[in-house]
């Protein structure tokens, strides 16, 4: 069972998305609450085992383990109808129970305490996959497990398991309401830091953007959790489609992000997806071509992350890599048509320092998933403006961090003891020169961006344009 | 003409000439004799009577040369040489009247004996049916003549037959055993047998269209002479069985290609040259004969496949009701229909024919490539290896393995695949297929040398009859070369991934402005470069013609439809493939080349430039180098080692890249030099060189 994918969701909100995105996947797969493939489901040619296992009685079981500091949400999974689905050996849940506090030092800190324990499950399920692909982390980076707890395993698993990707579903917080967690800002410092260093890539899952589209394109008042969540699995389940219903090309999951992905650190994704349907909303059905689908989901009010640029800035944004996941009856005709219309129309700003284009790939739709809709896509992004997101979280960390505020809680971990917090300003710097890369993308001179060191060899090639922005040098 | 299965007359019907009419030639010598020591004998030249006994002796000797018996004073000669031509002389004491009133019936003698001449000698069993059945026809119409002259020399016995009556009795007949003996004329010479003679007999027919009553007796002798030939017809194409002792049929049987071939043979000879059409089909049918052909063929492929199916007929559905009316037309089309329906079906239910190329497409187009991800993680050594140590059994192992576990496992067809490693790379294939126009530029032994399974590895798949008339050999090998040029792409992203994972190892120091920056972008344009091809070529041409010829091949009507649609679907996807174009097809390769040169460096590439920060920092941590600017910091030592290290490291990330950007150029260069006369080359050119195309 080659190229399997290990899921980790860590804290309250990982598990509720995780859980959202097991019921997903098996519902595509017609696999039932209790792990057992149902009668209809005899249609072949998906691939359950990237995500599952069988077990001796032929029931289907997650490669997931479920990991917190506080049982509450993962009681309620082993309450509800799918306790029978997961492997009960993959769920830890720490001793005392008294979760992180909100507080990433904390999680971090348990993190290392129980390294042991969970290192044991991953070796457990990374011994029972023939060739594992890599793993993906659920998590959010506001709290304190998820983000904490998190970033102790992205560490640790980098260190462990450095041939293996690592990709991450992190719902960043929402920014337009006050927090009941003040030190968010510097929980998402800090776990921005370890996304950028030691994941793969990060599929940015933003609360605000995902409160806004279910407020303003499924007309819901009052989202709930449950519905913003579903909005996330169906983008992590239409993003794992191509690995799931093979086709043509990505068909492992180092293939997907390579063509996504353009330099290490700038592996930061939007997601988009069109139609979006809420379960028991009588929505508008809408007629589905793919040039529609593909104009939506290059439409930003369809992007789960918000734009926090200004309108100078954000005209300046452009696109790295475009991946849409096109599902459905689609006549493979239409494609090139639909593609070259974008062109046409220009509806896409691409980077100008290499070659850029839409990438397609269509996949089969799950048979026992009935929709109204004929077509739908996702989208997967590499975009510039997502510089803007952390540059929102680095301002709101300097504006907490001037103040000195609440960070009596982070020194009585080990980490930022005697008031060393280095940590801090590291994080910092990190994300600040994500923030540059980033930036630099949106310029023609890229590629030689960084190389205005006279001291440096490469210089001797820049000489040809020699303008390099001055706001670029450090 | 002469079919070997053709009896022989036995010999004693020639040794024994009297038994047949063939007396007039072989007593030629003795008659003259004869006819001299008769009319000496008899003494008296026929003017020593009187015009009334003249009379009376004339009639007798024209009732007999109206047989083809000399009489006493009328005398049979042949030409010398010509065989075929009679002459007949009159006494030249006869009474001018009289005489002018004999010739005048000589050429119905002449006709008579022609005919009669022809119906013996055609009558043999090696000139074959159509002449059987002519001769017969006309050894009817000799019958009723033979009559007609019994009851003339009944009323002259009467007493009631005068030379003018007899004229005039003989009249009618005159002009249509004219004609008919300027057919059998015409039919001697030319020797004709089967379709040729129906042809004469046709064409005869229409040019004497003015005269109603010899037309419709040509009419009618065609019409007999048609019934063998429509027999042969009748049953190939209600049974497809030939039944052609004597040759004449127009289909003939290549019985030495055997259905097997189809899997072996790389022209489809089978399909095509196992029934064909011989020259001179019947001008009547000439028009119709393919639609003959193929009805016979499906037939036979239908008996083949162990089904024994029968036209079925009814009343009227036989043949031999022919007429002018081309009833036999309608008939003919409906056997048709009937059998291309049932055979249609037959391969697309029976044998499951799309699912089959279904099956095809997964594997061999990919269209399903998680079992080759898997495949070639796993036969990643064995493809690594020269060709001559590579163990086609071990891959093959691998490969049901890889299926096995993938999710072609759900597909019953996936056992009909088996892999083979070919002898030679793609391009030399190409060239050896003769699909390229050969460029020998001498480097094709150069090639051999440094070849892999990588180069060669290609896959089967066992097509069994009759699908294998759909899928021959040839089809085949076109999927196949298609397979190959994807195969090598496939691995030359997967090998680009390798390096990009290398560079995403290195993610967490600084490595702004350094040769890894620079090769890491390098890596994107490469993978950018190969996903384009790559999605170029599932996604602009094998997808969307796939899904045209699909919709077309449910529309077909007939097998030879689906053949066509499918070859047509090949020939457009190999065209499309670039792989008829060897300017293109080579630049494409040494793209390639350089990609996988590049994820092979990139290793060493990032472990040497690895080595360096960790160099200049020792005991330090790692995060003085992030916020640190390279170069500045170190110490001079530090620097020099960093700067010549560094050197070599960025020297070939930049001659990698400037390489690359040329050959790309280049590329560029030629797909805007061919865009004009292939939009497809367009649609590539869109994909590789695309937007914002790099400095």
């Amino acid at each position: 069972m080659p190229r399997e994918i290990i899921t980790l969701q860590v804290g309250q909100c990982g598990n509720q998305i995780g859980m959202e995105f097991w019921k997903q996947l098996c519902l595509e797969h017609g696999i039932s609450k209790e792990g057992i493939l149902e009668d209809f489901a005899t249609q072949g040619g998906d691939r359950k085992d990237v995500f599952f296992y069988q077990a001796d009685d032929q029931h289907y079981i997650p490669r997931a383990l479920l990991i917190d500091l506080e049982p509450r949400v993962i009681n309620g999974i082993q309450n509800s109808e799918y306790r029978n689905l997961y492997n009960h050996e993959n769920i830890f849940v720490s001793d005392h129970g008294g979760g992180a506090g909100n507080n990433w030092a904390s999680g971090y800190h348990q993190g290392k305490g129980v390294e042991e324990d969970i290192m044991d499950m991953i070796d457990r399920e990374a011994d029972g996959s023939d060739s594992l692909e890599g793993f993906v982390l659920c998590h959010s980076i506001a709290g304190g497990t998820g983000s904490g707890m998190g970033s102790y395993l992205l560490e640790t698993l980098n260190d462990r398991y450095s041939k293996k990707l690592v990709q991450t579903y992190s719902v960043f917080p929402n920014q337009m309401e006050t927090s009941d967690v003040v030190v968010q800002p510097y929980n998402s410092l800090l776990t921005l830091k370890r996304l950028t260093l030691n994941a793969d890539c990060v599929v940015v899952l933003d609360n605000t953007a995902l409160n806004r589209i279910a407020v303003e394109r499924l007309h819901l008042s009052n989202p709930t959790f449950a519905q913003t969540n579903s909005l996330v699995s169906t983008v992590m389940s239409a993003s794992t489609t191509t690995l799931r219903y093979p086709g043509y090309m990505n068909n492992d999951l180092v293939g997907l992000l390579a063509s996504l992905i353009p330099t290490p650190r700038c592996h930061f994704l939007m997601t988009g997806y069109t139609p979006l349907t809420v379960e028991r909303q009588a929505n508008v059905i809408r007629k589905t071509t793919v040039l529609d689908v593909m104009r939506r989901l290059l439409q930003t009010k369809n992007i789960m992350v918000s734009s926090y640029a200004r309108n100078k800035e954000a005209s300046q944004a452009k696109y790295i890599s475009i991946l849409n996941i096109i599902q459905g009856e689609v006549d493979p005709t239409q494609v090139h048509e639909s593609l070259q219309r974008i062109r046409e129309r220009k509806l896409v700003n691409f980077i100008e320092w290499g070659p850029a284009s839409i990438q397609v790939a269509l996949s089969r739709k799950s048979p026992y998933v009935q929709t109204a809709h004929r077509v739908s896509g996702l989208m997967l992004a590499s975009h510039t403006s997502i510089r803007h997101l952390f540059s929102k979280c680095l301002n709101q960390y300097e504006k907490l961090r001037k103040k000195q505020a609440f960070l009596d809680n982070y020194r009585k971990f080990p980490m930022f003891a005697d008031n060393d917090l280095s940590e801090f300003d590291e994080s910092r710097d990190i994300i600040e020169s994500l923030v540059d890369e980033y930036k630099a993308c949106e310029s023609p001179d890229y590629i030689k961006w960084g190389m205005e060191d006279p001291d440096n060899v490469l210089t001797g090639e820049g000489n040809a344009t020699g303008t390099v922005d001055p706001k670029l040098a450090v | 003409m002469e079919s070997p299965a053709a009896l022989s007359t036995p010999p004693w019907n020639v040794e024994r000439p009297f038994l047949t009419g063939r007396f007039h030639q072989e007593v030629k010598g003795t008659s003259r004799l004869a006819h001299d020591s008769l009319s000496v004998g008899s003494g008296k030249a026929i003017g020593c009577y009187d015009a009334g006994v003249q009379e009376l002796i004339v009639i007798d000797d024209i009732l007999s040369a109206l047989v083809g018996i000399e009489g006493r004073y009328i005398s049979i000669t042949r030409i010398r040489g010509k065989e075929d031509e009679v002459s007949f002389q009159v006494d030249a004491s006869m009474d001018l009247a009289l005489q002018e009133m004999v010739k005048r019936i000589f050429p119905l003698c002449q006709s008579f004996l022609l005919i009669s001449q022809f119906v013996e000698s055609r009558s043999q069993f090696k000139n074959g049916l159509v002449n059987h059945s002519f001769t017969a026809a006309l050894r009817e119409l000799l019958l009723d003549y033979q009559a007609m002259v019994a009851q003339l020399e009944h009323q002259f016995r009467l007493g009631r037959l005068s030379i003018q009556g007899l004229w005039f009795y003989c009249q009618p007949l005159m002009v249509s055993m004219q004609a008919l003996s300027v057919v059998i004329q015409k039919a001697s010479t030319s020797n004709s047998t089967g379709s040729a003679l129906l042809n004469l007999l046709q064409s005869q027919a229409k040019a004497m269209a003015g005269d109603n009553a010899v037309r419709s007796l040509l009419e009618r002798m065609t019409q007999r002479a048609n019934n063998a030939y429509l027999g042969i017809l009748e049953r190939w194409v209600y049974e497809g069985v030939i039944d052609d002792p004597y040759g004449e049929f127009f289909i003939k049987e290549n019985k030495s290609l055997l259905k097997e071939s189809l899997t072996q043979d790389n022209d489809a000879k089978f399909w095509r040259e196992r029934y064909s059409l011989k020259d001179g089909i019947p001008s009547f049918l000439a028009n119709i004969a393919g639609t003959i052909l193929t009805t016979g063929k499906y037939l036979n492929v239908m008996r083949e496949c162990g089904h024994t199916v029968q036209v079925p007929m009814s009343e009227n559905s036989t043949f031999m009701s022919f007429g002018a009316n081309h009833h036999y037309l309608e008939c003919i089309k409906a056997a048709y229909d009937f059998t291309s329906g049932e055979l249609l079906s037959l391969i697309k239910e029976q044998y499951d024919l799309m699912g089959k190329l279904r099956s095809i497409k997964h594997y061999l187009l990919l269209d399903q490539g998680d079992f080759l991800v898997h495949f070639m993680d796993i036969a990643r050594d064995e493809l690594n290896k020269k060709l001559e140590e590579i163990s086609v059994e071990k891959l093959q192992s691998l490969l049901d393995l890889a299926l096995r576990t993938t999710a072609a496992a759900s597909d019953p067809c996936h056992e009909d695949l088996t892999c083979c490693v070919e002898r030679s790379s793609l391009l030399k294939k190409l060239c050896d297929l003769e699909l390229h126009a050969t460029v020998s530029d001498g480097k094709g032994s150069e090639e051999l040398v440094n070849i892999t399974g990588l180069e060669t590895f290609s896959l089967s798949y066992k097509v069994q009859w009759p699908l294998s008339i759909v899928v021959s050999r040839k089809a085949l090998t076109k999927y196949q070369l298609i397979f190959r040029f994807l195969f090598h792409c496939k691995h030359v992203e997967r090998q680009l991934c390798g390096a990009w994972q290398m560079h995403q190892g290195v993610r967490a120091l600084n490595s702004r402005g350094t040769a890894i920056s620079r090769s890491s972008l390098l890596c994107r344009s490469m993978l950018k470069f190969i996903n384009s091809l790559l999605h170029y070529l599932t996604f602009e041409v094998l997808e969307p013609n796939w899904h045209v010829m699909y919709t077309k091949l449910q529309a077909a009507k007939s097998i030879d439809e689906v053949i066509q649609h499918h070859d047509y679907f090949l020939e457009r996807c190999l065209r499309e493939c670039l792989l008829l174009l060897p300017e293109l097809l080579k630049k494409m390769e040494r793209l390639k080349i350089l990609c996988l040169q590049y994820s092979a460096a990139a290793q060493w590439l990032i472990s040497s430039s690895l080595d360096i920060p960790k160099l200049g920092e020792s005991s330090d941590n790692l995060h003085r180098t992030i916020k640190s600017k390279p170069g500045k910091s170190r110490g001079p030592s530090e620097g020099l080692m960093f700067a010549t290290k560094n050197v070599t490291v960025t020297d070939s990330i930049l001659k990698f890249e400037k390489d690359f950007n040329t050959e790309l150029q280049s590329l560029a260069l030629i797909l805007s030099n061919n865009a004009q006369k292939e939009p497809y080359i367009t649609h590539l050119a869109q994909w590789i060189i695309g937007v914002g195309s790099s400095s």
